[in-house]
């Protein structure tokens, strides 16, 4: 396998760090203190460096939590990535991983609902989902996705791509 | 019922209390892989401390927290408003990072959540 041509591909898009594989907690966690210790090296301000770190955070364990309350953790549809790279003058963080079809839609609605909320609305909308009750069984407040649009600065982008079966390939990248 | 004690980790803060002080103290980065199982003695224990003593001082030390943790912090401070409403003496101190503006936005945006005394102090 020519693995030359693949970092080629990932230096040219500006691709900081790539994670492709079924990734544990331990994972997330030794990936977020590789990509602080990289974005300290580029001597940017500490609130930056948090705000990558935390929409790096919040991506990452969307895809465990939705994984968890689908089942699909194990097997070919576990495979995740996730991926930090340069843009513009700042950063791009994604995540892909395999979604049921039928949650396609929605997600996209939701994404594009968040993408169009001014700053207020967004602590707004934080607020209240803050103070709503978790569903019964739920790891995650849903709160992820506002969190992340409160610290970008360019609206959220998502992608989806159809597979034969009952799964698709789900894309979103934030931008800070 | 045993107060919390808990060592930092990567991801998930220190917890201990000094019954003296009556001082729970929560120190570090909290994104548990599970917030809301992490959390859960430390709400079960304040509870039912709080209806026993009346009497609590938080002190956190906290410069990241993800979301869900946001929640569980959100649940320990209502109990705390629950205890100052039936006129518990309660109060945080909340210490944020000098240099990271987004560790004192965190704690300024809790203390618009409650009406007993808050203090927003910058680390020593």
């Amino acid at each position: 396998m020519d693995l030359y041509s693949l970092r080629e591909q990932f230096d040219q898009s500006g691709m900081m760090i790539c994670f492709n594989g079924p990734f544990s907690h331990s994972i997330i966690e030794e990936l977020g203190t590789a990509l602080r210790n990289h974005l300290a090296a580029e001597n940017i301000a500490k609130a930056a460096v948090l705000d990558v770190f935390a929409i790096y955070i919040e991506l990452a364990q969307n895809v465990r939590n939705y994984q968890a309350l689908r089942s699909l953790g194990q097997g070919e549809t576990a495979a995740s990535i996730i991926t930090i790279a340069r843009w513009n003058s700042g950063y791009a963080v994604s995540s892909g991983n395999m979604i049921l079809k039928e949650d396609a839609a929605p997600l996209c609605e939701r994404i594009a609902e968040i993408n169009g909320c001014t700053p207020e609305e967004l602590k707004r909308r934080y607020k209240e989902q803050l103070r709503r009750d978790p569903q019964p069984d739920a790891l995650g407040a849903g709160l992820g996705l506002l969190e992340i649009a409160r610290r970008s600065t360019s609206p959220m982008t998502c992608a989806v791509r159809e597979l034969d079966g009952p799964y698709a390939f789900f894309s979103l990248t934030a931008f800070i | 019922m045993d107060h919390p004690s808990f060592t930092q980790t990567q991801s998930t803060p220190l917890i201990s209390f000094d019954e003296a002080t009556h001082t729970l103290c929560i120190a570090g980065e909290s994104f548990p892989e599970n917030s809301f199982a992490f959390y859960a003695p430390v709400l079960d224990w304040l509870k039912q401390y709080l209806q026993q003593h009346r009497q609590l001082r938080l002190d956190l030390a906290i410069t990241y927290m993800n979301s869900s943790s946001t929640k569980c912090m959100l649940d320990l401070l209502d109990l705390m408003e629950e205890a100052h409403s039936q006129g518990g003496e309660v109060r945080i101190i909340w210490r944020y990072d000098r240099e990271n503006p987004r560790s004192y936005e965190l704690a300024e945006e809790f203390s618009e959540e409650v009406t007993f005394p808050f203090e927003i102090t910058a680390f020593p």
